[in-house]
């Protein structure tokens, strides 16, 4: 028998598992900076931690956002739109 | 000097397993196990063990902890019988498949229903398939030199599975006998430490345990284990005769043949049964037949070119079961012996014999009649039908 | 620092993508409790959710940046006591934790739980609760609400039905074994479970700490995935899942509300309840209100 793993055991040494969550998205957030007060609650309940905080301002980074829209509806000021995901 | 004790069973298993300097213990008691369990208590609290010891609510819970221990890197002993050892089956199978050198006395216990407290075979064969090693002990020296080998065999990096030792309950457990004691220098040398290089679960070599794998790697985790299994008689024969040379006691492998070399008529037997069987040995030859026994004492794996080659030379040979095998019409080790001898050439009559269940003796004069058996079985030609060793005059 | 700097700065712990549901409120949980465990931790995940969406891993590969394993669904704490056993013989300290769902809690797992709890083992338990065994289709669970729809206790065609018993009051069980710490969170208040994780960081080092996180399950009872917070919210502020802790047996509440919400309006966001009749929600209201009648007199002690 040819073996794949070097193991004897099932283990998962060969890195993170990581699925392409971001070609899930049909509506895809954006932050409207004017509007936005910094309060944080986008990056407090997205569920894909896709929200950081860079030199004090909110941005949204895509390669995972699923688009749940989540951030955009517990915005205090509504000041995330969802817009449909381009076509590829 | 090896210190003379008058230790029974359970109190060799305990003595063995703290000798062997376990870092997590757990287990649940369970008669006829529980003195084990007690014993080990009361060493730990009187300081004479290092080992932490989790007062388990259930079986289940004692595999489990102990199968954590391990994936962390302790080096573990638990110790179970019949009841509490299906109780734990779910955490008792993948304890070998995790290749965790975890070792666990089984003090041999008929399985419910009916209900019994008493010995019998049943549990641990139930459990033959489950990937781990198993030992069967004829007596209490052997109960206290199994458990120290034990962990030697297991921690073998061409091992690495868990083992079994089991005797059994009541003949064993709680009868005494003079025992001696290795010294505990050296036994620290002969073990060493235990280091898992192969699995673990530590912040400072994080890696994922068990992801939920395809069946390529299913099959090729399973290959390795079976090949894994293997070894485990090379490194048996290995630590036996270390064990020889630093302790005087070695037992010969997997097997013990008495009075083989020229044996005619042979009993395979298993556990404590074979101190009867041995004694009929000796009277039957008294009378000109010439008997022999084999004795199983490793189970998983099983032994087979040992034993092909054991009864290579016999007329016949009857193996004497203390279990059933649901399903065929024999005990468990005579379909294996069967098995065993199907690669070689000598294919004679043979005797299946079921006795000792429920904790009922398996006596001098059964082991006389059983011999006769096979003696008869040679003489017509065939296999005999299953005999049931059975007390006569208690049936009545 | 407060809780946004904080999860702000804190790495990620788990893989950036796992198959969980558009929205999920498990995963927000998860990464957040783990972004405040740190790296020095050791993950238990049973079989349920977060092990089907691959936070153990797939085949040769892990699922997290920690040390990561599947015990089994019914012997969660008990692995994880064994673990922290040789980590506490060797002399080292690690967060040694388990992120289970009600089956593995309340259900298949509770005696090695409950077990665990009474011996002390110094670990921290966080239960996700949402209502059911989610992963294999939403079948019923003893921490499942009266009335509703699982895939074991379905509607009839006639509209009655749904799950006969009701829920069982897990976090007040598990506060009667007289554990260091007891804390019900919720997704709709991340710094309040920032903070419950870190108390109970430092409970395990007296005894089992465990954490109840009320999670409403999307897929599961039919909730839109935009309205996954809100939903969380809308349990705490019916007093549905009120949030509280019980430290060395003193109950503390921690969100009071004057007027708290009818529980309808949480029964509404839901289609899970969506057969439910007027003396059905009265029901639960009623059973609403007793409990925390119960908890606030328990809170006065």
């Amino acid at each position: 028998m040819k073996y794949k793993s070097k193991h004897i055991v099932p283990i998962g040494t060969e890195g993170i598992h990581v699925l392409n969550t971001g070609d899930w998205r049909i509506q895809r957030p954006l932050i409207d900076q004017e509007k936005c007060i910094k309060c944080g609650i986008c990056l407090l309940h997205c569920p894909v931690n896709s929200i950081k905080k860079t030199d004090g301002k909110f941005i949204i980074t895509y390669d995972y956002c699923k688009g749940c829209g989540i951030c955009a509806h517990e915005c205090p000021k509504k000041a995330i739109i969802l817009l449909p995901e381009e076509e590829k | 000097m090896q210190k003379v004790e008058i230790l029974n069973g359970n109190k060799a298993a305990a003595i063995g397993a703290a000798m062997s300097r376990p870092g997590v213990v757990a287990a649940y008691p369970i008669t006829p196990q529980t003195p084990v369990v007690e014993y080990f208590s009361e060493f730990a609290a009187n300081g004479e063990v290092d080992a932490a010891i989790s007062e388990v609510e259930s079986e289940l819970t004692a595999m489990s902890v102990v199968t954590g221990a391990s994936l962390a890197g302790s080096r573990t002993f638990t110790a179970t019988a019949s009841q509490g050892l299906a109780l734990m089956y779910e955490p008792y199978f993948r304890a070998s498949t995790l290749r965790l050198p975890i070792v666990m006395a089984i003090v041999n216990r008929e399985m419910i229903s009916p209900q019994s407290v008493w010995g019998g075979q049943q549990d641990s064969m139930s459990v033959r398939d489950a990937g781990w090693l198993q030992m069967y002990a004829e007596d209490n020296q052997e109960i206290l030199d199994m458990i120290i080998q034990a962990f030697k065999i297991a921690e073998d990096k061409r091992v690495l599975l868990p083992i079994n030792i089991c005797y059994d309950g009541f003949y064993l457990s709680h009868m005494t006998e003079r025992v001696l004691i290795p010294e505990q220098e050296k036994v620290d040398a002969f073990l060493g430490s235990y280091k898992p290089e192969h699995i673990i679960l530590d912040p400072e070599k994080p890696m994922a345990v068990d992801p939920l794998t395809n069946g390529v790697l299913v099959m090729e985790y399973r290959n390795k284990h079976l090949k894994a299994q293997q070894n485990a008689l090379t490194v048996l024969d290995e630590v036996d005769k270390e064990y020889g040379r630093l302790f005087g006691r070695e037992y010969g492998g997997a097997v013990e043949e008495y009075r083989m070399e020229d044996a005619e008529y042979a009993l395979v037997t298993t556990g404590s049964m074979s101190g009867a069987a041995k004694d009929a040995v000796d009277m039957q030859r008294e009378k000109g037949i010439k008997a022999g026994l084999v004795r199983m004492r490793m189970i998983r794996p099983f032994p087979k070119d040992r034993v092909c080659k054991a009864l290579s030379r016999v007329k016949s040979f009857g193996v004497v079961d203390r279990n059933v095998s649901f399903g065929w019409d024999t005990g468990i080790v005579y379909q294996e012996v069967k098995a065993a001898l199907y690669d070689g050439d000598n294919k004679v009559p043979s005797v299946p014999i079921i006795g000792g269940l429920g904790g009922e003796d398996i006596s001098v004069g059964m082991m006389m009649d059983s011999i006769d058996r096979v003696v008869k079985a040679a003489a017509e030609g065939k296999n005999s039908e299953c005999i049931w060793l059975m007390n006569e005059e208690e049936a009545k | 620092m407060n809780a946004v700097d904080k999860l702000a700065s804190m790495e990620d712990m788990i893989s950036p993508g796992i198959s969980a549901c558009v929205g999920c409120n498990v995963e927000l949980a998860l990464r957040t409790c783990l972004k405040v465990l740190g790296p020095n931790t050791i993950l238990a995940i049973p079989p349920g959710c977060m092990g089907g969406v691959g936070v153990v891993g797939w085949d040769m590969e892990t699922g997290a940046k920690v040390p990561v394993f599947f015990p089994l669904l019914d012997n969660v704490a008990s692995m994880l006591a064994g673990i922290k056993m040789h980590y506490e013989k060797v002399g080292r300290k690690v967060n040694v934790v388990a992120f289970a769902g009600d089956g593995a809690s309340t259900d298949a797992g509770m005696q090695c739980l409950s077990g665990a709890a009474e011996r002390g083992d110094k670990i921290i338990y966080i239960c996700y609760d949402n209502e059911g065994y989610m992963n294999t289709g939403y079948q019923r669970s003893s921490a499942t609400t009266k009335y509703s729809w699982t895939s074991t206790t379905p509607v009839s065609k006639e509209g009655r039905g749904g799950k006969k018993q009701n829920k069982k009051d897990f976090p007040m069980i598990m506060a009667m074994h007289d554990i260091p710490y007891v804390a019900t969170c919720s997704p709709a208040f991340i710094p309040d479970m920032v903070a419950k994780v870190e108390k109970a960081m430092e409970a395990s080092e007296r005894g089992l700490a465990y954490l109840h996180i009320f999670n409403p399950c999307l897929t599961g009872w039919g909730i839109k995935p935009e309205l996954s917070i809100e939903a969380c919210r809308m349990s705490v502020e019916t007093n549905f899942f009120p949030l509280y802790e019980v430290i060395d047996g003193k109950y503390i509440i921690n969100k009071e509300f004057k007027n708290p919400k009818p529980v309808k309006e949480y029964i509404g966001y839901m289609k899970k309840f969506k057969h439910m009749n007027e003396d059905e929600i009265a029901e639960i209201q009623e059973l609403v209100d007793s409990k925390w009648k119960r908890l606030k007199r328990l809170s006065t002690l």
